[in-house]
């Protein structure tokens, strides 16, 4: 055996010790929900009248939704303000968008009592409630991403028809994908606008829900980076941090200001003392600054934004700091000084842990089977011809032609 | 939500003057009888003081709160009968995704089990704490005080109310706000100057009298506004900033990709080939 050989007998192996490893932890997480649904969630789980969300709420949803925001952000980015030349970043991020929501689907459904009854919220509307808003608008935009994602599906199985169907599609998905996305992710925020003495005033203000629309916008942007330069790393894809430049460009902008509103908010829309719980504080503090001050200022400076590390060191600190933000805002700040803190329990920890690890094992089998990194120019021409929308004076190409559209 | 405005000073309340509450808890007994509630097994100083048991949960809907203070050297008690305030404006019905919690014009807030989906968001939104959930069960609903609605609708008065000796007055809203509001001017020593739930949470259909400081007591301070309005600020923003994000993206692309389009149309036009023809050929043959 040649030393050539066994460098790729070993990097294969490596792979599939990974994707066992991985399976490993969905299988674990997966049994983990059955004795949650066998023995209930007040055995399973360290949930109670107190706290009565915990782990699954608190990343499953609330930090996942912003997380999985890189597919409408880039699809606003390079559809609607045209930037075309991020094209190629846009179907893997579309994928990642698409599992991401499916999974928040899963978690969602895992932490409901009743989860047979889920179609309930589609028949008894309450427009008042913001988990209403919520649960319609994530139905609505996986569905929204699941057509997005068809287009490697049917170019992998060269369904022809279908494709055309979804290029004519394209735009009007792209825009409803940011129009749902603005409402769910800012309605994640009004979530907690109800619990007015429950939320420490270090998050509580009326802005909240404007905070968290802006701080998907960067964590999109943010998990952009990332994913690209781990399957750069990671999955044999082309470099593509000349792209990643672009948007990491974007990111002080969106960084600063957020950063505005939110030391606006807290200093002069917040009721009650902000002071009074330290640790509370150090939260907060750390959130801002590991999250948003330190990764604004990295991504200011040029040299930063070219380097392929320092790309990936200043999304990680973002994602970290967004990761912290919605933490503290659905599990810290609710904590009551006097309470009993919550942690997660085995289970609950082993699920979502299971739903991380599903994630990144979809992805890995969907960019290997399925065609989400090849940007070679299409040698089809799927677009609807253009005499499908012309009336016969605008055409004034062929009498025929123009006859035949008419109808 | 209902359709209909309520007035609430007609809706049924709940006047329980603490001052003259003996706690002898006929009301927890009144309460677990008519509701059918299983008994809980607890164990006597689990919980702050002499209450039992320590917490209202899936089988208790209201409880006597016990606070031992001194007075002139000696130990006293002071009780509060904690129990669903029924709000006007209730937070739970607001933030039901399937609407399960309702404001009766009678005046409980009913809670509507079939409907239910247990996501618990009612338990975060509650600002006094008041719906508990089946922890037992692997498939949860929500339990919590239904103001024995079921007894208003026949003309009889909720179980806790007919069960206690001393200290609950049951009537209209606006009757029972005269009433304390009578006693609080007669009797300016006896009463802490306030009255629980007249205005928290925007009003509710419970209304409380005490001796000591509200606080002391373990009455949370909860806003005076009502809760649902908090949210709905946000809400109501919801369908303007669908079409204003929809409209102007919409509109936004028409610009950027219009330079694209007119290249295309010019080069279309401009173009000796006519790239439809076999297609054309082939349509036209057919019937």
């Amino acid at each position: 055996m040649t030393a050539a050989t066994r460098i790729i007998i070993n990097e294969i192996k490596g792979y599939h010790n990974f994707l066992k490893f991985m399976i490993f932890l969905v299988v674990l997480s997966a049994l983990a929900t059955m004795v949650r649904f066998i023995f209930g969630l007040g055995v399973t789980t360290n949930l109670n009248d107190v706290y009565p969300w915990g782990l699954w709420i608190s990343f499953d949803v609330v930090t996942a939704v912003p997380l999985a925001a890189g597919a409408f952000t880039l699809g606003a980015i390079v559809h609607c303000f045209h930037i075309k030349k991020l094209e190629p970043l846009v179907r893997p991020a579309i994928v990642t968008g698409f599992l991401g929501y499916s999974l928040v689907c899963v978690g969602l459904l895992l932490d409901l009592g009743q989860p047979q009854r889920a179609w309930h919220t589609m028949v008894y509307w309450n427009v008042h409630s913001p988990m209403f808003e919520v649960s319609m608008c994530i139905m609505a935009y996986t569905t929204v991403l699941f057509m997005e994602f068809l287009s490697p599906v049917c170019e992998k199985f060269g369904y022809h028809l279908p494709l055309r169907v979804l290029r004519w599609l394209e735009m009007p998905l792209v825009i409803g994908a940011a129009a749902i996305s603005t409402l769910h992710q800012s309605s994640l925020g009004t979530f907690f606008l109800i619990a007015v003495d429950k939320l420490h005033a270090l998050w509580y203000n009326p802005l909240l829900p404007l905070l968290f629309w802006m701080s998907a916008i960067f964590t999109g942007i943010s998990i952009i980076i990332l994913e690209a330069t781990m399957v750069h790393r990671y999955l044999d894809q082309p470099d593509e941090s000349e792209l990643l430049e672009i948007l990491a460009k974007i990111l002080p902008w969106t960084l600063g200001a957020y950063l505005i509103v939110k030391l606006a908010a807290t200093a002069l829309l917040s009721h009650g003392p902000l002071y009074d719980r330290p640790s509370l504080l150090a939260l907060f503090l750390a959130e801002i600054i590991i999250g948003v001050i330190i990764p604004m200022f990295m991504f200011m400076q040029k040299s930063y934004r070219e380097d392929n590390r320092m790309q990936l060191r200043g999304a990680s600190l973002v994602i970290a700091g967004v990761v912290l933000n919605r933490f503290n805002v659905s599990m810290f700040g609710m904590e009551q000084a006097d309470q009993a803190i919550y942690y997660p329990s085995i289970i609950e920890s082993l699920v979502t842990i299971g739903i991380i690890a599903a994630h990144v094992l979809f992805f890995v089998l969907l960019a290997k089977y399925f065609p989400i990194f090849e940007h070679h120019p299409e040698t089809v021409d799927y677009t609807m011809p253009d005499r499908a929308f012309k009336t016969t004076a605008e055409l004034g190409h062929t009498q025929a032609a123009a006859s035949e559209a008419g109808h | 939500m209902s359709s209909t405005p309520i007035d609430f000073d007609k809706t049924k309340s709940f006047l329980i003057d603490t001052t003259k509450c003996t706690g002898c808890r006929g009301c927890q007994v009144a309460c677990k009888q008519w509701n059918q509630l299983k008994a809980e097994k607890t164990v006597f100083f689990s919980g702050e003081g002499y209450q039992n048991p320590p917490l209202m949960s899936e089988y208790t809907f209201t409880r006597v709160k016990f606070k031992d203070y001194q007075k002139n050297g000696q130990n006293e008690f002071a009780f509060y009968k904690e129990m669903c305030m029924h709000c006007n404006e209730p937070a739970c019905a607001s933030v039901c995704p399937v609407g399960a919690f309702k404001k009766t014009p009678e005046g409980p807030v009913v809670y509507d089990a079939d409907r239910c989906i247990g996501c618990r968001f009612c338990m975060i939104a509650c600002p006094f704490g008041v719906p508990k959930y089946e922890w037992s069960k692997a498939f949860p609903l929500v339990r919590k005080c239904t103001g024995c609605y079921s007894r208003i609708k026949e003309g009889l008065q909720p179980a806790c109310a007919t069960a206690c000796p001393t200290a609950i007055t049951y009537g209209s809203r606006a009757d029972m706000i005269k009433e304390a509001e009578k006693r609080l001017k007669n009797r300016p020593d006896r009463y802490y100057h306030a009255i629980y739930g007249k205005e928290e949470a925007g009003g509710t259909s419970v209304l409380y009298l005490t001796h000591q400081p509200l606080d002391e007591l373990g009455f949370k301070p909860v806003t005076k506004r009502p809760l649902p309005s908090y949210t709905w600020q946000a809400l109501r923003l919801v369908p303007g900033i669908f079409l204003t994000v929809g409209g102007g993206l919409s509109l936004l692309s028409w610009f950027t990709h219009r330079t694209e389009r007119i290249r295309r149309e010019e080069a279309f036009k401009n173009s000796k080939v006519q790239p439809e023809t076999t297609e054309e050929e082939n349509r036209e043959d057919q019937p």
